[in-house]
């Protein structure tokens, strides 16, 4: 086994993505458009936007899945590209959109492949552990021996996140976590992240839900062709007005009653009339100058 | 804690059994292999010249049995172990690489570009290696094919699994072309050749061919386990297996060698030979699971199993004229993997 | 090395074709001993009048270079059928033990076959423990040859039969291997003096006919023609005529041939394996085949079938071939 260089917990509040001037372009379409982006140990990031904003492009490019065309990224300190495969799965996890399996593998051994980074270091002492918790904290262990292929479309939703949370990075990537998800296991994967980044995590989440990203995020990241267009606490970004030009579509944020907490709501008053004519989301150009 | 444990405990004991099973089964199917044909040599006969042969007490045979057992069975039956072994660790390989239960070496081209080769080098006469001529030209053109196909479906450093699959379609195509025109320009006697070769057969076996074959045999069988592991994780797709710290291209490029290398070489000394990389992986995944620690060595079991008893079965069943065993194995094969496919579908709606 | 390799295959193969396509037994219908003056001969060999006893040992020279001693000829293996021609005409065919593919005369029908496909089966032969066999350079796989030597059969090479000139040689090296040199004289006398008895009979002509050697698979309506490495030119020779493949300058075993050269090779007579003639329907299948009425052949219906293991065997029966191949010509161009 090669060796590779365990890497340390980082300190809460220590910078582990850094990244400036992203850009990335595919078959000439610009996805992304020179976009900031900074993720501290401890603090859970919500990516925000319309579809086609960039939010999951921005992830695969700090997950170092996308080489950025232009501007500089820094995991833990080093530019990534430095990184090898093997030392980038020690630093970071990301959950895909669909969770797939090629061969009937059972939920046991696929939350156990969380763990195969980890081969050959001292934390390979403690697969069992960590894979037992996975399987525990998502609800999975009941059906840990059936294979993932006879699973439902939001039981290998929670599988996957189990494995993600079993190769226990400090940089947790999740993208769209809820979406094959009832409300109840929503909320659950959203409190493992909030739970994640309490234990000193960098967790960066793509949600559509912004309620669900109201209640949860330290910070927001709104994007929008592209861009970063605000970047700040959730009560400062989550404003109707802002979100009402990012979306297209009028959108109301209320308190709720009792918490307090933003409610974020599209204006369904005109629900019955017909549709107006669409603007395609390509040639809409943003109007507003990024924060 | 404990639902874990029972997984990681009752899979290995069946993995474990199956293996030991099948390793026991290995040799006494070369045993009997070994004994049985037109000329027919007792047990006790074969142990004891094994046994004077490795200078362990036994006693050598009269002339003729001991040459027919050494020159012409036991060459015969150690070849079959050895392509049956490649071929079944080559399609568990190729299966696990393109994350597909019905990925074949033949997919990428090593088939029908080994047959190029052979076609060609009979067709035109080619003689400048002597009986080693078809040989080698297949391995070469089965080599050659492959990487062509790995190269047109590379770009930009990556290669995606269905590019790679319609390249290998249209290669394969082409390469059926090939054989198409040299076999128009052929004399009656190399297409006789040509027919024969494409059918598969082992009756052509020596201690040379077994030489010529068994380097490539052993880097399968040394490489392909090094790889068990993270073939495992390419079963969760490229992104997620790369997020787990699997270099997913350089393994590609090493494992479809190393098919190549297996497969070209198990074609070369004995033609074509389908389903044996298809139907043996299959069957030890509904068997004993899908992880590939398990599913390597097996498949070099069972692929050796396989063939061994095929080639028993292909020289003594219509005795005494003998079946092409390429003709045998997909004879049988065909029909078992119809039913494997209705099989799964009607218990998991599909391929899984 | 090409050339014979193919000589052997392309007979092996015309034998194999044929056996699929006809189920007729070779030469059932013809009587033994009557004069070939039908295209009908029979399959049989016709042994030497005194049935010899080989004096053993005997040391012949293989043409594989090596030298060979044969201590008993009890069980023989001829692996070619112009060789168990050779040994059954030296009467010696009681001691054979089998016979290969291209053996299709009556009295070795009942032997056990040793050749699968074309291919000779090392197992085969030596479970039927022979004392000694004999091949043609062409014989193979050279991997089966191989293991039979090294099992300690003592195993003669033969130069293959390509033309007339080489049937002596062939019955004296047969006849000296087997301990048997007085009947390889009386045999070699008997052929040489019907051959000569033959050539005589022929009346001359002023031209020479043009014949085409066409080998013929089903009706596929694909044709090959022999030339210059058919086997079939000496015989085509010694009955006075020509070989229009060799004519036409092709110099392969066989061409594939398409119908308008073959109308304008214009042969005047056809010769082919009465088998192949089976399959594609007989005369009058022949002639619809496109381009084969159109010759001078086709329009006089000068068509000459001889049987197929007999053809090009070169051997003792090879007079008999002649015969045939001459009578068939004449009556063609006087009808």
């Amino acid at each position: 086994m090669r060796r590779r260089r365990v890497p340390d917990r980082a300190e809460p509040g220590a910078v582990v993505v850094e990244g400036r001037g992203l850009r990335l372009a595919l078959g000439g379409r610009e996805l992304l458009a020179g976009v900031d982006l900074t993720v501290r140990a401890g603090e859970l990031l919500a990516l925000l936007g319309p579809n086609g904003a960039g939010k999951s492009t921005l992830l695969g490019v700090v997950a170092g899945d996308l080489a950025p065309t232009a501007g500089e990224l820094l995991l833990a300190g080093r530019p990534a590209a430095e990184l090898k495969v093997a030392e980038l799965a020690l630093h970071r996890a990301l959950l895909p959109q669909a969770a797939e399996l090629s061969f009937p593998f059972t939920v046991g051994e696929v939350v156990r492949m969380g763990r195969a980074p980890w081969a050959g270091t001292p934390a390979a002492a403690q697969d069992e552990e960590v894979v037992t918790e996975a399987l525990a904290l998502t609800g999975t262990a009941a059906f840990a021996e059936r294979p993932f292929t006879a699973l439902s479309g939001g039981e290998r939703a929670r599988v996957a996140l189990a494995r993600v949370l079993a190769q226990r990075a400090g940089l947790l990537l999740l993208d769209e976590p809820t979406a094959a998800l009832d409300l109840r296991h929503q909320e659950l994967v959203l409190r493992l992240a909030r739970q994640r980044a309490a234990a000193g995590d960098a967790v960066v989440v793509v949600l559509h839900d912004l309620s669900l990203a109201a209640a949860y995020a330290d910070r927001v990241v709104l994007l929008a062709a592209g861009r970063a267009v605000a970047d700040g606490p959730v009560r400062e970004v989550l404003t109707g007005p802002l979100l009402s030009e990012v979306y297209g579509h009028p959108v109301e944020v209320l308190d709720h009653p009792r918490t307090g907490a933003p409610l974020v709501l599209p204006d369904r008053a005109t629900a019955g009339e017909p549709l107006p004519a669409q603007p395609s989301s390509s040639s809409r150009k943003p109007t507003f100058s990024p924060t | 804690m404990t639902a874990v444990a029972a997984t990681a405990a009752r899979r290995p004991a069946r993995t474990t059994l199956l293996t030991a099973g099948l390793a026991v089964a290995v040799p006494a199917a070369a045993l009997l292999a070994a004994g049985v044909g037109a000329y027919g040599i007792p047990l006790g006969d074969i142990l004891a010249s094994l046994a004077h042969r490795i200078g362990v007490g036994g006693h050598a045979l009269d002339r003729v049995p001991e040459s027919v057992l050494w020159n012409v069975r036991l060459p015969r039956v150690v070849l079959a172990l050895l392509v049956g072994g490649s071929l079944g660790c080559a399609g568990a390989l190729m299966q696990g690489v393109f994350g597909n239960p019905l990925a074949e070496p033949g997919v990428i081209g090593v088939s029908s570009g080994g047959a190029v080769g052979a076609v060609a080098c009979i067709v035109l006469g080619l003689d400048a290696l002597g009986s080693w001529t078809v040989t080698v030209c297949a391995f070469a053109a089965g080599l050659v094919t492959v990487f062509a196909v790995y190269a047109l479906a590379r770009s930009g450093g990556r290669t995606e699994v269905v590019t790679l699959v319609l390249t290998g379609v249209a290669v394969n195509a082409f390469c059926g072309a090939l054989i198409g025109i040299f076999l128009f320009t052929a004399d009656s006697a190399a297409i006789n050749q040509v027919t024969f070769w494409q059918l598969g057969s082992l009756a052509q076996a020596t201690w040379g061919k077994v030489l010529g074959i068994l380097p490539f045999a052993l880097v399968g069988l040394v490489v392909a386990p090094l790889y068990a592991r993270k073939l495992d994780l390419l079963a969760l797709g490229e992104r997620p297996a790369r997020h787990l710290g699997v270099d997913v291209e350089r393994m590609r490029l090493t494992l479809i060698t190393v098919v190549a290398l297996l497969t070209a070489a198990a074609v070369s000394v004995s033609g074509v030979i389908g389903f044996v990389g298809l139907i043996v992986p299959h069957l030890l995944r509904m068997a004993a699971g899908p992880g590939h620690r398990f599913l390597l060595p097996a498949g070099m079991l069972g692929g050796a199993l396989v063939l061994v008893t095929g080639d028993l079965a292909a020289r003594t069943v219509a005795q005494p004229a003998e079946l092409p065993l390429g003709v045998l194995t997909a004879l049988i094969g065909s029909p078992f993997f119809f039913w494997l496919l209705r099989r799964t579908r009607s218990r998991q709606g599909g391929w899984a | 090395m090409i050339g014979t390799t193919r000589l052997r295959a392309r007979i092996a193969a015309a034998a194999l074709l044929l056996a699929a396509v006809s189920c007729t037994t070779a030469g059932g219908a013809g009587h033994p001993g009557a004069a070939p003056a039908t295209t009908a001969t029979a399959d049989r060999v016709e042994p030497i009048a005194t049935t010899p006893a080989p004096a053993l040992p005997a040391t012949t020279a293989s043409a594989d270079g090596r030298q060979v001693t044969v201590v008993s000829a009890d069980r023989i293996i001829p692996l070619s059928g112009s060789l168990s021609e050779i040994v059954f005409s030296l009467g010696l065919g009681s001691r054979v033990v089998a016979r290969d593919v291209s053996t299709t005369f009556e009295q070795a029908a009942a032997l056990p076959v040793i050749t699968q496909a074309h291919d000779v089966s090392a197992e085969g032969v030596l479970s039927l423990h022979p004392t000694v066999v004999l091949a043609d350079r062409s014989t193979g796989p050279a991997e089966a040859v191989d293991q039979i030597r090294a099992a300690g059969v003592p195993l003669i090479v033969l130069d293959d039969a390509k033309q007339l000139a080489d049937v002596d040689g062939r019955i004296a090296k047969v006849a000296a291997a087997l301990g048997v040199p007085a009947a390889g004289q009386e045999l070699t006398a008997r052929t040489d003096a019907r051959t000569k008895e033959v050539q005589a009979s022929i009346a001359p002509t002023s031209s020479r006919p043009k014949v085409a050697f066409l080998y013929l698979r089903g009706s596929a309506s694909v044709y090959l023609i022999g030339g210059a490495q058919s086997g079939a030119g000496s015989l085509l020779e010694a009955v006075g005529a020509v070989d229009a493949g060799t004519a036409a300058g092709l110099t392969r075993d066989f061409t594939p041939l398409t119908s308008e050269a073959l109308v304008k090779a214009a042969p005047d007579a056809i010769l082919v394996m009465s088998k192949g003639l089976e399959s594609v329907g007989g005369v009058d299948g022949l002639l619809k085949l496109p381009g084969v009425a159109q010759t001078p052949a086709g329009l006089d219906r000068r068509i000459v079938s001889v049987e197929d293991g007999m053809l090009l065997s070169y051997g003792p029966r090879t007079p008999q071939v002649l015969r045939s191949i001459a009578d068939q010509l004449a009556r063609g161009a006087a009808g």
